[in-house]
């Protein structure tokens, strides 16, 4: 299942004492039903602030995100976060596996949130670990597993609700260009094979290049390299 | 274990809260917090539990001790009432339903004096049995009527201070003058020694009983009381309401309670400033389990983060934070209370704490665990425990998660 993703005029200003630093200048995007778009620019360009716009993890100050149809600006905070648990997927840079839980129980975690019966987000989070090879690493602690399995249980826990919308954030960087590269390959071949939109952030243009389309954050502005990406 | 866990149908607030719990032996220093914030607890319920207990034991003893000397009502009667009234009141309290028995005494105060010793002291002449407010007679009063008469009845101690004998001679005296031809003279009689009873160690003065004829010819009429036997305790109260009916104008009814309301209000303020003492143990614990789980959502903090990425609510996240605190507190409280009544228990049954018997009026310290304490120790320790819960849960409800997320 896939959903359409789009941003129009998104600003988004931070204070820092007395000093506004204007992160995003009215970023427009529009992400078409399975695509995977890549978003590039320099550290500190506003990439991240972008990307957790458009997960509804945090508002802009002014602007719009509409993924499926669905305004996010409209949800209440409660809504919000049953729409993120149900639509959206994330993989962060840094895994941000729990570490009290193991790679499963990490994997089951948006399905317990949910409120799936135990036996169904137990079936679902083996199933996707087995789909990335961690079947053998399923009661280890993310404290026992390598950089590279941490990102992959990151990956199945994104995917745990097979949401429409899956949004990754340097999903590569901390890890080595060997390990980047397989879970690299795995992300794009699991949104393909589930056919998930996505959004995917980072600074490493060959990892960019590896997306359908890429557009460049630069100036608090999305410059599309494709010029479809700004839409209509 | 721990798959059973995240398995099992609890909701996911308590997964949540007992995973963590269960994770702080990982860190030691949150599992050194958590064992201080626990500990606390735990002492500051246990030491409530034993004062209480304590204080509960002594207070038990003393009433125990005051109430067995005081008579379950006592009627007043206005001065100008005659011997005849009197007695007639007397008959128509025993008609009155739960009354067990009535006499009727005198009071007075004079002086004891024998062999050139002299005490003052205060003088109760009685019709009928002992009042009770002279326990443990010595002989028993049946044996004296046997042998003929009654007689005077002094303290156990003053007997032995004086070398006294039951059949020696004790002179009364009345400060109630009797005009002779050489001017007015104290009223004195002679009585012989019926025999002891046991004055209490919180009595501050001697006290003699005497018979009633005696006590009238000594201070007249005058301060004529009726003591009445209702069984004790309510059923006391309940009769003393009944009793007004039959008594003449003027008549005052007072009740076990009624005698002895300043001590009972005394003790009740001793219980609550106690209290409120030794519960600053207990509010101190709650501190300190303030302290730990601020430090546990410091280092959750992430987790939180990534938790309301996945779309859990600030609401759930408030539920597992205040779930754990009370879990804490669950336990220390759960321990204090084990170890407090067991340690009360093990003290009063083995008279563990002896006191000296010359000062205190019992010779160790009782210990008496009421359920109603343990009720409102573990509601006032939960209550200040749970407070102390909820402010670092409501943080941890209140994290930014972008802010959260952030290393």
């Amino acid at each position: 299942m896939s959903v359409s993703l789009e941003a129009r005029g998104l600003v988004k200003t931070y204070r820092d004492g007395e000093r506004r630093v204007e992160v995003l200048k009215g970023a427009d995007l529009a992400v078409s039903p399975g695509e995977m778009v890549a978003i590039v620019g320099p550290s500190g360009s506003g990439k991240s602030t972008l990307l957790h716009l458009l997960g509804g993890l945090d508002r802009a100050d002014s602007g719009r995100v509409t993924v499926g149809g669905e305004d996010l600006s409209a949800l209440s905070a409660k809504e919000l976060a049953g729409f993120r648990n149900r639509t959206i997927g994330f993989v962060f840079q840094f895994h941000q596996l729990l570490p009290d839980f193991t790679a499963l129980e990490n994997v089951m975690l948006p399905g317990r949130i949910a409120g799936w019966v135990p036996r169904r987000a137990l079936e679902r989070a083996r199933s996707l670990l087995a789909e990335v090879g961690l079947e053998a690493r399923e009661d280890h602690f993310p404290s026992q597993l390598s950089g590279g399995e941490r990102q992959r249980v990151a990956l199945c826990r994104a995917l745990a609700l097979d949401p429409p919308l899956l949004l990754a954030d340097e999903p590569t960087g901390n890890l080595d260009p060997a390990s980047g590269a397989r879970v690299l390959d795995l992300l794009l071949a699991l949104q393909e094979r589930h056919g998930t939109t996505g959004v995917l952030v980072t600074h490493n243009p060959e990892v960019a290049g590896r997306c359908a389309k890429v557009a460049v954050l630069d100036e608090g502005i999305l410059k599309p390299r494709d010029p479809a990406l700004r839409g209509p | 274990m721990r798959r059973r866990l995240v398995t099992s149908r609890l909701p996911f607030p308590a997964i949540l809260a007992l995973r963590y719990l269960w994770s702080t032996r990982r860190d030691a220093f949150v599992t050194f917090l958590s064992a201080v914030a626990l500990s606390a607890i735990t002492l500051g319920v246990a030491a409530l539990i034993l004062s209480l207990a304590a204080l509960s034991g002594f207070q038990h003893v003393l009433r125990s001790e005051i109430l067995s000397r005081t008579p379950d009502v006592e009627i007043e009667l206005p001065a100008s009432t005659g011997a005849a009234a009197v007695t007639a009141a007397e008959r128509a309290i025993r008609g009155v339903e739960g009354v067990v028995e009535v006499q009727q005494v005198i009071r007075g105060r004079g002086w004891l004096t024998a062999a050139g010793r002299v005490v003052p002291a205060e003088l109760v002449g009685f019709g009928g049995p002992l009042p009770p407010s002279f326990p443990d007679p010595d002989p028993a009063p049946e044996a004296v009527e046997d042998r003929g008469g009654d007689g005077l009845w002094v303290s156990k101690s003053l007997a032995a201070s004086w070398f006294l004998e039951p059949g020696d001679v004790v002179d009364v005296v009345s400060p109630r003058p009797t005009l002779t031809p050489l001017g007015p003279r104290p009223r004195v009689r002679s009585i012989r020694l019926a025999g002891t009873y046991a004055a209490g160690k919180v009595a501050e003065e001697e006290s003699a009983a005497l018979p009633l004829d005696v006590a009238e010819s000594l201070f007249g009429t005058g301060r004529r009381e009726l003591l009445v036997d209702a069984g004790g305790g309510e059923r006391a109260l309940a009769v003393a309401g009944r009793l007004g009916a039959v008594l003449p104008d003027g008549a005052r009814v007072s009740t076990w309670q009624d005698l002895n309301r300043p001590l009972f209000f005394a003790l009740r303020l001793e219980r609550v400033f106690l209290f409120l003492g030794v519960s600053l143990i207990v509010l101190v614990a709650a501190l300190a389990l303030l302290a730990d789980l601020a430090l546990i959502i410091a280092n959750k903090r992430q987790d939180v983060g990534m938790l309301l990425t996945l779309g859990s609510t600030p609401e759930r996240l408030r539920r597992a934070f205040l779930l754990l605190g009370t879990l804490l507190a669950l336990g220390g409280t759960a321990l204090g209370t084990g170890i407090g009544v067991s340690l009360a228990v093990l003290f009063d049954r083995l008279h563990l704490l002896r006191l000296p018997g010359d000062v205190f009026f019992v010779e160790y310290v009782p210990f008496l665990v009421r359920p109603g304490d343990l009720v409102l120790i573990l509601t006032v320790t939960l209550a200040l425990a749970m407070a102390a819960s909820f402010y670092g849960a409501h943080k941890a409800a209140a994290l930014d998660p972008v802010e959260a997320l952030r290393r």
